[in-house]
């Protein structure tokens, strides 16, 4: 069985499980309140990856590390390579 | 570490998804447990926004990366050889 095929059985799944309870398709007269919350679950779980997501890029971007030799390293090697490309004929 | 602007944006980046997961779990998954006459109900507005107000959001995300895309593409476009 594909990754796809193990994908697509278990979404299908999933969104099976949401219907039957947020539209009551067997009948099974859960309380008002219970389907009240699970209606809303595939939007809930799609505004909390993005808010990970967010929070994840935020966190990253704050503590992200300054490299100085790493910086200097490629400064001094993009002043070679314009030296080389200039004794070769291009115009900078 | 990052300095600066670099550290304030992040951080607030941080807090601000915080806050929107907190409102917005409170908002679907602990509203309908309250009575309707708890006083928290006040600070939420009726539950039927908790849909529309992430769909408009979706609609007008998709539609800024549709426009910057459209204009890159405008500016890019070269015109034809003659020969």
């Amino acid at each position: 069985m594909t990754k796809l095929v193990e994908w697509l059985l278990g979404v299908s799944l999933v969104g099976a499980a949401w219907a039957l309870v947020s539209f009551d398709l067997l009948d099974l007269s859960l309380p008002q309140t219970y389907r009240e919350v699970a209606w809303p679950m595939p939007l809930y779980l799609l505004v909390s990856f993005g808010c990970f997501s967010l929070a994840t890029v935020g966190y990253r971007v704050a503590t992200f590390n300054d490299c100085d030799e790493a910086a200097k390293e490629l400064m001094e090697q993009i002043k070679e390579a314009k030296e080389d490309l200039r004794k070769r004929g291009l115009k900078m | 570490m990052a300095t600066g602007v670099d550290q304030a944006v992040g951080m607030s980046l941080v807090v601000f998804s915080l806050l929107l997961f907190t409102y917005y779990s409170v908002w679907v998954i602990i509203l309908p447990f309250m009575d309707n006459e708890h006083t928290l109900h006040k600070y939420f507005l009726p539950r039927e926004y908790s849909v529309i107000l992430p769909g408009i959001a979706a609609v007008v995300l998709l539609l800024c990366i549709g426009a910057f895309t459209a204009v890159i593409m405008w500016k890019n476009r070269k015109p034809k050889k003659v020969d």
